[in-house]
């Protein structure tokens, strides 16, 4: 339970009142001072001091000094005017209650009310700040464009002035070939008249000559002209070679690896088709690829030695025999042999296998059947 | 160099097309420039526009029937300007842009598609005969020259019963007297192959490991002395051909830029060392070439070979999201260019400060 202070004094001018409380041993950090209009509390553990005014104050302006083991208050009137007492007459404990909680109620309007309107103050710089940051930014801005729009009007003026001037030496030069006409003409009528007295007595020759001369004149231009620009090239041919590529697309660094697979997995399938014959068992590993002995073939084909082609080629359908091409060289080898049913029958087979591999023709059941049966 | 000092890629005037665009040209001597490509309706189209006061304007538009792919005026006079059209038929126009209802001269060259066009000895440039080359999808290379109708004077093929690979990029060069001409095609494989035509043999090939996408010769009427190949996945090398090692050919060094195919590369006229590439994702690049301290040294078996120099990237931009396909310098102009990307659109550039370098 606090102890109520009551030894307090008090004084009061016209505008102003005047309150000492003792209160031993008080500083400002202990002290806690609620002051409204019409409410004044002082709590200071062990000690409390309240008081229920006579009259509104103005609790904004007023003052507390707090120190030397006493508060002093200085409380500035609403209403100038004198006050009987102190505090209020005939306050019961209900009205002390409601007085109490209107009071802490006004406090804590008025807090509200001024972080409000600091947080409004602080907006309102926040926005001037930033227009002003646009402000400045938008100048550099537009100095930058206005620095490439002069050199855009400076270059378009350069510009027009340069065509200008291309213009008018196009203007001169062609009045110097005008001139240079004239007088070209002028010269050929003096030479016409020239051979024309020459010549009165020959009449068959004046026209004659007087063209022959213009147009000797015009072929010696002419001739002029064409020795600077020397005669069209001699035809020539070159052949060219290119580095091998197998796709038909162009070639990109970051595509060779994954090119390189694609081969890679290519090759091993043809190889991987028929290699469990048993008679083969005691050949190399290299010659039991299709591919290797294709290359066989055509070595010995290039070097004419067709019987041995066609023994590399028929190894290499027995191990893989979807392959057209080993068909069609051996086709090849059997028109150089002049076997031409064998040539016949090797070229269809490969044509066959060819249109199959395209889609064009369908591995249907009775063609399969036919296959087996007819060996077609 | 501190970012007010480099050279800035001004975009100047930009307009959109109707039509896929796949080449723009200068008109020598003037400020107008031909745009070649095809409408949606399967037909070739040439459009002449003039740049007037800041905006382009419509001069002239041609159409044919086939969709035109390439063209150059390098092969014609001064006085005459006649455009060298290669189109998806594998025919080879000429044609006279005031006249342009019957081509001046006109062969079907290749079988396929002309993918590369490219003209030496017109325009007061360099010595010798006009020459105009094709390099097609059909995997040759031809030569042709204006005066000789229906057989090219030179003929770069694969030999009977190989397997062909397309060519995509010709260029010419080392025409710096009346004799001398040199042909580089590249193809898509990565071959790089070097055609002197004066001898009619193969005087070096290479493999770049990805498809070559443009070439060009610092300057086609000197003798040889920097090519720049671009090629898909990025990169780009620059060979320096002024000494040929017999086995190791010539020295190169190379970059990777632009994250994805480098569509063109173009030398600035006026100043061999830059050059502009233009990339797969809309961007170009500006580069400088430097030249080592020595050009050429002597490896272990005393014999010459080249010492390649270094790049260093100016200034890039990039305008727009679909490949930058053509680009082209103003030879009159310096620092005005123009490109043409696959966004049909075609754009007409300022690169500032290119006499500072």
């Amino acid at each position: 339970m606090p102890l109520q202070v009551s030894d307090y004094s008090w004084q009061q001018t016209k505008v102003a009142v005047f309150i000492s409380v003792p209160l031993r041993g008080v500083c400002v950090r202990d002290a806690d001072v609620f002051c409204t209009e019409n409410y004044l509390k002082v709590n200071c553990p062990p000690f409390l001091f309240e008081v229920f005014l006579y009259a509104p104050i103005d609790d904004e302006s007023s003052k507390a000094k707090i120190g030397n083991d006493a508060i002093v208050f200085t409380l500035y009137k609403k209403e100038a005017a004198m006050w009987e007492t102190l505090s209020m007459s005939g306050v019961d404990k209900e009205t002390m209650q409601r007085i109490r909680e209107k009071s802490i109620l006004q406090a804590q309007e008025r807090a509200k009310e001024a972080t409000e309107a600091k947080a409004a103050a602080r907006r309102e710089d926040q926005k001037y700040a930033l227009n002003v940051m646009m402000k400045i930014e938008e100048e550099e801005r537009k100095k930058i464009e206005d620095m490439k729009e002069n050199e855009r009007i400076k270059a378009t003026k350069e510009l027009e002035a340069w065509k200008e001037h291309q213009r008018k030496a196009e203007e001169q030069k062609r009045i110097q070939r005008e001139e240079k006409l004239h007088q070209q003409e002028k010269q050929i009528e003096e030479e016409r008249k020239k051979l024309k007295h020459k010549s009165l007595t020959r009449n068959s020759a004046p026209r004659n000559l007087a063209t022959k001369g213009r147009s000797s004149e015009n072929i010696f231009f002419d001739k002029l002209k064409e020795d600077s620009i020397p005669a069209p090239r001699s035809v020539g041919s070159i052949k060219v070679n290119f580095t091998p590529r197998v796709f038909p697309t162009a070639l990109r660094e970051s595509q060779v690896a994954e090119e390189e697979e694609w081969l890679r997995k290519q090759a091993e399938a043809r190889r991987a088709m028929n290699t469990d014959i048993p008679e083969l068992s005691d050949l190399k590993e290299e010659e039991k690829n299709p591919e290797w002995l294709k290359d066989k073939g055509n070595k010995l084909f290039a070097t004419e030695n067709y019987l041995a082609a066609i023994n590399a080629y028929n190894l290499a359908i027995r191990l893989n025999n979807k392959i057209p091409v080993l068909y069609l060289n051996r086709a090849a080898c059997h028109l150089k042999l002049k076997n031409l049913h064998k040539a016949i029958e090797d070229s269809s087979k490969a044509y066959r296998i060819m249109k199959l591999h395209l889609r064009l023709i369908h591995p249907t059941k009775l063609y399969k059947m036919m296959l087996r049966r007819f060996g077609i | 160099m501190s970012a007010f000092e480099k050279p800035q890629i001004i975009a100047h005037i930009q307009k959109g097309l109707n039509y896929t665009v796949f080449d723009c040209k200068w008109v020598p001597c003037s400020a107008k420039f031909v745009t070649m490509g095809n409408f949606a309706r399967g037909t070739g189209v040439i459009q002449l526009y003039e740049i007037q006061h800041g905006d382009l304007k419509l001069l002239r538009e041609i159409e044919k029937a086939k969709p035109i792919k390439c063209g150059t005026f390098g092969a014609t006079s001064l006085q005459q300007r006649y455009l060298a059209t290669g189109d998806f038929a594998g025919n080879l126009h000429i044609w006279n842009l005031e006249a342009p209802e019957i081509p001046v001269y006109s062969v079907k060259g290749h079988k396929e598609i002309i993918n590369a066009i490219d003209g030496v000895g017109g325009l007061g440039i360099g010595e010798g005969a006009p020459e105009i080359v094709t390099g097609s999808r059909d995997g040759t290379v031809k030569v042709w020259d204006p005066r000789q109708k229906d057989d090219p004077v030179a003929n770069m093929e694969p030999v009977q019963g190989e397997n062909r690979r397309d060519c995509w990029t010709v260029a010419f060069g080392n025409a710096y007297n009346q004799e001398e001409r040199v042909v580089c095609a590249g193809y898509d494989n990565g071959d790089i192959k070097l055609f002197d035509l004066r001898n009619m043999s193969l005087r070096w090939e290479t493999n770049i490991k990805n498809g070559v996408c443009s070439l060009e010769f610092d300057r086609k009427d000197i003798s040889m002395n920097k090519l720049v190949a671009t090629s898909l996945e990025g990169k780009f090398h620059v060979f320096d051909m002024r000494t040929q090692h017999p086995t190791k050919g010539f020295a190169s060094v190379s970059e990777k830029a632009h994250k994805s195919t480098v569509w063109q590369v173009r030398h600035l006229p006026q100043n061999r060392e830059l050059f502009l590439t233009a990339g797969g994702a809309g961007g170009l690049h500006l580069w400088k070439y430097e030249y080592p301290i020595q050009r050429s040294k002597k490896d272990s078996e005393g014999v010459e070979m080249g010492v390649a120099g270094s790049v260093s990237l100016l200034q890039n931009v990039t305008l727009s999201t679909q490949p930058i396909s053509s680009l082209d310098w103003s030879p009159d102009k310096r620092g005005l260019c123009i490109c043409s990307s696959f966004d049909q659109m075609v754009r007409v550039l300022i690169v500032t400060k290119l006499h500072k370098i």
